[in-house]
């Protein structure tokens, strides 16, 4: 029975989305023995279905789990669809951490965002705030999905003892995301346009303001941080993952960072009768510099010249 | 909060008087359900079919069984009560449970309402779920406004995902759904057991017990904290009236007015004097009092009802005792 119970079967729900492979590609880079990773995607297991759920946690027997998988989108999505973020998004959640339970998973890390802070709030916002007030109008039956995460975890643990925790991450962006103009997030989006200005020729024109500011996080660092967490992070409360406060970007220095790496010409256009969503949403990663001082993020400029590269070799494929 | 309306509420008929409705209730054999079904056979309109379920009709955190169950009537109105609920200790101990059993419950009852189309559906949130953290008196708008108290987060949060699904059902689905939100009920058919009960219920049969073994009553908690307690006969007429007349797409407090809020000692003299107990009572201030106070406005239900008249404490208190007795065998201990 020695050594069996150090090793470790790690079940990742989403795993084909933008998070899960970079989880993918940082664990297959690290290759360490006492792990084994599982990717789902939904071809998988339907998550809103309890049943299929349990058939797939009892296939793989998962001693750790990192919960990636939900319905997500950018800002225009949500405005269409909010019932529907709220519906699938609770479905999944209360699914998967019930499983969790009923095999007696020994380590849970869900992910939430950052967008699920209170709108009205004082900045930078802090991991205690969660439930200050109500999230912003545009994406509110997203947020509360994942604030749901946050419930649960605590009354899981106050009644059963279980260790489900969750990491609080900052806009993502990398390769494997969603690039869809319409539904997408910021980053892929502009990314999108970035490729379709150079080899469509379509001027390089931007939804809203350009104002808005927001803080990045490159996949690759996420899924590094994800992997600590799960391996070392012992808290129930959530953590917030992000770079610095002083690397908050505006959308318009995020737009000019892809024009040069398509090597544009044109300027860049603002389209300000399309809503700009939340103008801030700085956030504190004073918790995670109180675990990890000392870790580099990957310079913004540098991550969205490689999410570009990946963008042109994989144009065909890619979600959009 | 600004959302969208897709239906204006102004622009939904109330009862026309011969057109025919159904109106289904969750939840039918609870404390409220007893009520509504005695109110609803003096009250009950001539174009109004009433149809009370609980849970021997259908598990409602099955999917399949609650489409059933509801299918089977087609509704054009339900009242959604079914919920698990509890006492505060209860829900100290069970947080998890009750979170999980009341999310499943009602986002399978949303989601079958809105395939069939109901009219309008009404459920039940309550003012416990309420910030802890908050100015007085609570209005309804205050919901989302902090974290509820720590004792009751799983049932708390449960309830207020209800007005989520308010909110994004109507904005998304135009779909009529709402809630109301009563204060601290009582009445006759309450759970009245010892360890699990709401103070009412809880303090009725305690002291059913120490008049018959003649010990005194010790009462858990301080005595200080403060409740607005609303009678289930009053609950029940207020709930007839909003799912025949109430449109309004925010929520609306169902409770006696401020005025007539009082501490648990003064509702202990009440329960003692009811009951002819002649022992002596004690407070185990070990014991946690919960939230002190949770006093909430009825400006808005007084604009809709100025005239409602509400069961005075101590006859509710004496008819709830009076069917406690009457009933021992057979309630809920």
């Amino acid at each position: 029975m020695n050594g069996i119970s150090k090793h470790k079967v790690i079940l990742v729900t989403g795993g084909s989305g933008l998070v899960g492979q970079a989880i993918k590609k940082v664990s297959e880079e690290e290759n360490r023995s006492d792990e084994k990773w599982i990717f789902l995607a939904s071809k998988d297991a339907d998550l809103r279905d309890l049943e299929e759920t349990r058939a797939i946690f009892k296939e793989y027997k998962p001693t750790h789990v990192v919960h990636l998988a939900a319905m997500v989108g950018g800002l225009y999505k949500h405005l269409k669809v909010n019932c529907d973020f709220l519906i699938f998004n609770v479905r999944i959640n209360d699914n998967v951490l019930q499983c969790c339970k009923e095999m007696g998973v020994k380590k849970v890390v869900s992910c939430l965002s950052t967008c699920i802070f209170p709108d009205d709030t004082t900045y930078p916002i802090n991991e205690t705030m969660i439930h200050d007030g109500p999230p912003h109008d545009s994406n509110f039956g997203y947020s509360y999905a994942k604030r749901m995460i946050v419930v649960m975890n605590r009354a899981y643990n106050m009644q059963y003892g279980c260790r489900f925790t969750s990491v609080i991450p900052t806009n993502i962006y990398g390769p494997n995301d969603n690039f869809s103009v319409e539904d997408g997030h910021v980053m892929p989006g502009l990314i999108h346009k970035g490729y379709l200005a150079k080899h469509k020729n379509i001027p390089f024109t931007v939804c809203g303001t350009g104002t808005p500011r927001r803080q990045f996080i490159y996949s690759i660092d996420l899924a590094k941080l994800i992997m600590w967490t799960l391996r070392e992070y012992d808290e129930i409360d959530p953590i917030i993952l992000s770079v610095d406060k002083e690397d908050e970007v505006s959308v318009q220095e995020v737009a000019e960072m892809v024009k040069e790496a398509f090597d544009l010409k044109d300027e860049v256009q603002y389209d300000s009768s399309k809503s700009d969503g939340q103008i801030k949403k700085t956030a504190s990663n004073s918790k995670l510099r109180k675990y990890l001082p000392d870790y580099k993020f990957t310079p913004l400029r540098q991550g969205i010249k490689e999410t570009a590269e990946w963008l042109e070799a994989h144009y065909e494929t890619a979600r959009k | 909060m600004r959302f969208h309306r897709f239906v204006d509420p102004k622009d939904l008929p109330n009862f026309i008087m011969d057109e025919k409705v159904t109106i289904l209730v969750t939840g039918g054999s609870g404390m409220l359900g007893y009520a509504l079904q005695r109110v609803v056979k003096v009250e009950k309109r001539p174009n109004e079919e009433w149809i009370f379920i609980n849970s021997k009709d259908g598990d409602l955190r099955d999917i399949n069984q609650t489409r059933k169950v509801i299918e089977k009537y087609m509704p054009t109105h339900v009242l959604h009560l079914a919920s698990a609920v509890s006492g505060m200790f209860r829900n100290i101990k069970f947080n998890s449970d009750v979170l999980l059993t009341n999310q499943s419950i009602n986002t399978n009852v949303y989601q079958v309402c809105k395939d069939i189309k109901v009219k309008k559906l009404i459920s039940c949130l309550s003012t416990c779920i309420y910030p802890d953290n908050v100015t007085y008196p609570i209005t309804e708008s205050m919901l989302h406004n902090g974290a509820p108290h720590i004792t009751s987060i799983g049932y708390s949060f449960s309830k207020r995902m209800l007005d989520v699904m308010n909110r994004c059902y109507r904005m998304q689905y135009g779909c009529n759904f709402l809630s109301v939100i009563p204060t601290n009920l009582y009445g006759p058919n309450d759970n009245f057991s010892l360890e699990d009960a709401h103070v009412i219920p809880g303090l009725i049969h305690k002291v059913h017990r120490c008049k018959k073994e003649d010990t005194p009553l010790i009462v858990w908690g301080t005595g200080k904290p403060l409740r607005q307690f609303i009678f289930s006969y009053d609950l029940a007429k207020l709930m007839i009236w909003a799912i025949r007349e109430y449109n309004d797409e925010e929520n609306i407090f169902f409770s006696v007015d401020e005025d007539d809020e009082i501490s648990i000692k003064e509702l202990v003299e009440i329960v003692v004097e009811e009951s002819g107990f002649k022992g002596d009572v004690v407070f185990d201030e070990t014991k946690t009092d919960g939230q002190y106070k949770k006093t909430v406005s009825t400006a808005k239900m007084r604009q809709f009802l100025p005239d409602f008249k509400f069961t005075p404490i101590r006859e509710g208190i004496r008819e709830t005792i009076r069917w406690f007795e009457e009933n021992y065998e057979t309630a809920r201990t």
